[in-house]
């Protein structure tokens, strides 16, 4: 029996000052939660959002920084030779936000 | 005091029991009672129902086996080759640490034992280990063992109209070696069969294929349906030299599931709030181990949830990362079922707790092996019988501490060596039987222990 994932999990974030605030993900797969932060463009970090509400990212490198909540969207075990899923993927569940560094 | 079965039974006259009250506890406490016959004892003031001390078991079964070093029994000072890619992170309980990817079963480390010393001698085929930890037992098809809620349902009966034995959500199928998963009631009967969902809660057009009646069906029918399977079972009563057969068929259990409007509800997630469902995901294992909580808070004693019915073709916790059907990885692992694990299961002891079920409720998270401490050329570690974890909690369970322990690369138990029938023998102390008194019929009725093993004196402080 193939696992189940139906309906579209979704949660808003926000910011306080620096903090990232995030509320609970409706729809909720269960699977990986991830806070995904880019600077000018380019990802930065991934970090675990699933254990805390809320994540001060450290890096305080000057650019303009936004970020979104992804999960991870179970669509099959298969994998390319390199060990990537094919089908599965992250995806955004959240509103994105954004806060320039110096 | 009385003791029938496991159970010591109070006498709510003041006086003893009468001899055919005697002769129908059945041999004097070597034979387990059938719920008929308890019923009979209770009608006669023999005994107080009020005053039992049963508690009820939650078993979350993790097919496939996660890999012992990758989890719940890391080794961050061993080698590359053999610490694999995850880091540990502290627990609540100082000196027990666990995988980075159950940050919340961290939190709650406190209520939790874990057995790292697990292993059995036999062959490391995946049926090997589930007949092991699924029945306590070692066999073949021609001694055929009970599964742990069929050996339950034969001790206490059912509760209610629910049956004593659930599985969620389906029974395990290929997992490569046969089909001898220790699943069945095997010689306790038809009776003691566990009910299978067979059905995925998660689905948004769930419906339970056993209560839902055909449509068209009124209850007309239904009662007719009933009086056609009341023949029946006179036929089979004549025909079946089996002494249960008569009394408490499999047929009168699936009349009452199909007619009662308490067992609907029971499987009715709809009747939980959005949050809460979310709160255990919105996947298989999260919306089964929602309806185990609801099953056994409407008197299901025992509710085994499978996370998985296959090894092959599908995400799961066989990480041989073979390139085919058994292509499962670290990826896996890191994105889908450690988190998915750790999100139900930690939703799951909250939730008993927060209802005030979780003192009479054992959980335990089982499966059958460990995985081979040395990584595959693949990146994928194989089956390993010589050392696993398994964890129990909730009940009489001493929770925040590590039974046990592995050598250095997680390749052997280092001392405290547990083998499986422990874990179930602990299991049925956990829940309230006496394994010294309380016996169950083997083959020719011939009675003999549930399991043939001690409980883990550690578990329980």
């Amino acid at each position: 029996m193939e696992q189940v994932f139906e309906g579209t999990p979704q949660a808003e974030i926000r910011l306080e000052g620096r903090k990232l605030v995030r509320g609970d993900v409706t729809n909720d797969w269960g699977s990986q939660l991830l806070w995904e932060i880019r600077r000018n463009g380019e990802v930065v970090a991934t970090v675990p959002a699933r254990a805390n509400n809320s994540y001060e990212h450290a890096d305080t490198t000057p650019g303009q920084y936004e970020v979104v909540l992804q999960m991870f969207k179970y669509e099959g075990y298969a994998k390319d030779p390199a060990g990537n899923f094919t089908k599965s993927k992250l995806i955004e569940v959240s509103n994105k936000v954004s806060y320039t560094v110096g | 005091m009385f003791h029938v079965g496991h159970e010591k039974v109070p006498m709510c006259s003041g006086h003893g029991p009468t001899r055919r009250s005697f002769l129908q506890a059945g041999s004097a406490g070597l034979a387990a009672l059938s719920l008929p016959t308890w019923m009979s004892l209770e009608s006669q003031g023999a005994v107080n129902p009020a005053e039992q001390k049963i508690r009820n078991c939650i078993t979350i079964f993790l097919v496939g086996s996660p890999g012992q070093v990758d989890t719940w029994d890391m080794k961050p000072e061993a080698p590359a080759q053999i610490r694999g890619k995850f880091t540990p992170i502290d627990t609540n309980v100082p000196g027990i640490q666990i995988c980075e990817h159950f940050p919340l079963m961290a939190r709650m480390m406190d209520k939790v034992a874990l057995i790292r010393s697990l292993h059995h001698k036999t062959g490391a085929s995946h049926e090997n280990g589930q007949r092991w930890m699924m029945t306590g037992h070692e066999f073949n098809a021609d001694s055929m063992k009970p599964h742990s809620g069929s050996v339950i349902s034969k001790v206490f009966g059912s509760r209610g109209t629910l049956p004593a034995s659930i599985v969620l959500p389906g029974k395990i199928g290929n997992t490569g070696a046969g089909p001898l998963h220790g699943q069945t009631a095997a010689h306790l009967g038809s009776a003691h069969e566990p009910f299978v969902l067979g059905a995925d809660p998660a689905k948004s057009d769930f419906k339970v294929v056993d209560l839902a009646p055909p449509a068209g069906q009124t209850e007309f029918r239904l009662n007719a349906r009933r009086q056609l399977l009341g023949q029946i079972d006179e036929v089979q009563r004549k025909a079946e030299t089996e002494p249960e057969a008569g009394r408490d068929t499999a047929y009168a259990r699936a009349f009452n599931l199909l007619t009662s409007p308490e067992a609907k509800q029971a499987f009715d997630l709809t009747q939980e709030t959005p949050k809460q469902q979310d709160r255990y995901g919105r996947n298989t294992l999260g919306q089964s181990c929602l309806m185990a909580r609801r099953l056994v808070e409407r008197g299901c004693r025992y509710v085994t949830v499978n996370h998985f019915d296959t090894v092959f073709n599908l995400s799961c916790w066989d990480m041989h990362a073979d390139g085919n059907s058994l292509n499962n990885t670290y990826a896996d692992y890191e994105r889908l079922l450690c988190p998915q694990f750790d999100w139900a299961f930690t939703a799951l002891i909250e939730d008993l707790e927060y209802r005030g079920m979780l003192k009479d409720t054992v959980v335990c998270v089982l499966s059958e092996m460990g995985r081979t401490p040395t990584i595959n050329p693949r990146g994928g570690r194989d089956h390993h019988t010589t050392a696993w974890t398994n964890f129990l909690c909730g009940g009489s369970i001493k929770g925040g501490q590590a039974i046990g322990s592995t050598d250095k690369t997680g390749s052997v138990p280092q001392n405290n060596p547990i083998e499986p029938p422990q874990v179930l023998a602990s299991i049925y102390h956990a829940m309230g039987i006496d394994l010294e008194t309380t016996m169950m019929p083997g083959p020719g009725n011939r009675p003999i222990r549930l399991v043939e093993a001690e409980p883990i004196d550690q578990l329980f402080g």
